[in-house]
């Protein structure tokens, strides 16, 4: 019994809860490495076999096809009665990318095709409400550590 | 209905694309519960704590007003993605906003400048950055063996996932930090200014739920 309760004044310190906790998920995780599991192969967002565009197109792995505003790509979603436009602005390329494209086969893995280069409708229209979560998790962190900075002179 | 067991009936969609919002009973509730006690931190004042001191005069702990402003606007985002993340039908969106009410249960404490709050502040965050591997790593992991993320889809048929769901209710677990890694909030609530405070002990109770309640929807 005196045992039990050492144990209990341990786990109530909050430098402790950590270190248990990390302990009980490589518990967890090392009994999930041998469940078994398999590969569905209907994916509802399907990706090309890596490197697969590699060389034949500057877009290397994000090339779906397809014309900005004529010509749908083809993009997979879960429910199409939602999304009557899908398809149509992911092939859209800015005048800046448009000629690095021009000049480098990896421009898909570059920098510039992020920010208003390749606008990946994964991200921006199917499930455009994880971008917006995401976004405001890191906008979040930042108001806290800037408020934590901007306050730390101040003392009780 | 195919969810009807547990929810109660059905309503109807909000569609964000993919991303679909369900109205049922039970989400409904909680979605009300949750905005009502969000508008109630917004309004409220915060309490004054007297703390008992031995050898001295007992004294007053009291929300300054600087400290009030972000620990309510904190408050606020934490209300508000609780609310929503009762509606969602989404396993990964699911997993963004516990992410975001993570983060926020963190910054409604950081305000406060006393040594033990901001130190078990930030062992609480230690948890909640490891165990956002279980919870995105289940939700990818139930992709790749179902093939959809959709709550409403995998309800439907029968889908072998229940060491995934294991792993997604760890990453909960890590993520609200719940019993039995309840030491460091623990520690938490013992700061002054109740209101806010009470925002945290919320959000991760009707996310116990409704957590139990996709477990139980998804087969």
């Amino acid at each position: 019994m005196r045992k039990l309760s050492r144990i209990w004044n341990y786990m109530s310190k909050p430098e402790v809860v950590p270190r248990l906790f990390a302990g009980f998920l490589c518990l967890v995780l090392f009994i999930e490495f041998f469940a078994p599991t398999s590969y569905n192969t209907h994916q509802l967002y399907p990706k090309d076999v890596p490197q697969a565009q590699v060389f034949k197109t500057p877009l290397a792995p994000y090339d779906r096809g397809g014309i900005p505003l004529k010509k749908a790509a083809d993009i997979k979603t879960q429910y199409p009665q939602f999304e009557p436009i899908r398809g149509k602005i992911t092939a859209y390329l800015t005048p800046i990318s448009i000629w690095i494209s021009e000049k480098t086969p990896y421009f898909g893995t570059s920098i510039v095709s992020t920010p208003g280069g390749i606008l990946d409708e994964i991200l921006y229209y199917t499930r455009g409400f994880d971008t917006v979560l995401e976004s405001t998790t890191l906008l979040i962190s930042f108001i806290i550590f800037s408020w934590i900075y901007l306050n730390r002179d101040e003392v009780e | 209905m195919f969810i009807d067991p547990i929810t109660g009936n059905f309503y109807g969609y909000i569609p964000f694309g993919d991303i679909v919002f369900y109205l049922t009973d039970f989400s409904v509730i909680a979605f009300l519960v949750a905005l009502f006690f969000t508008l109630v931190v917004y309004l409220t004042k915060p309490e004054k704590q007297l703390e008992a001191q031995i050898n001295d005069f007992d004294k007053f702990n009291i929300v300054s007003l600087k400290e009030l402003k972000i620990r309510r606007l904190m408050a606020i985002i934490c209300g508000i993605s609780t609310a929503f993340a009762m509606l969602t039908g989404d396993l990964f969106d699911y997993a963004l906003f516990l992410a975001v009410i993570g983060i926020s249960n963190i910054g409604i404490v950081s305000a406060v400048k006393k040594e033990w709050v901001l130190n078990a502040a930030y062992q609480y965050g230690i948890i909640a950055m490891i165990s956002s591997l279980p919870l995105f790593g289940a939700a990818g992991l139930i992709l790749a063996k179902t093939g959809t993320l959709s709550i409403l889809e995998l309800s439907k048929t029968a889908h072998d996932i229940f060491y995934q769901k294991i792993i997604y209710a760890v990453g909960m677990v890590g993520e609200t930090g719940i019993a039995p890694f309840y030491a460091a909030k623990a520690e938490m609530f013992k700061a002054p200014g109740a209101p806010y405070i009470l925002m945290i002990h919320l959000s991760s109770l009707l996310i116990i739920i409704r957590t139990a309640e996709i477990l139980l929807s998804i087969h």
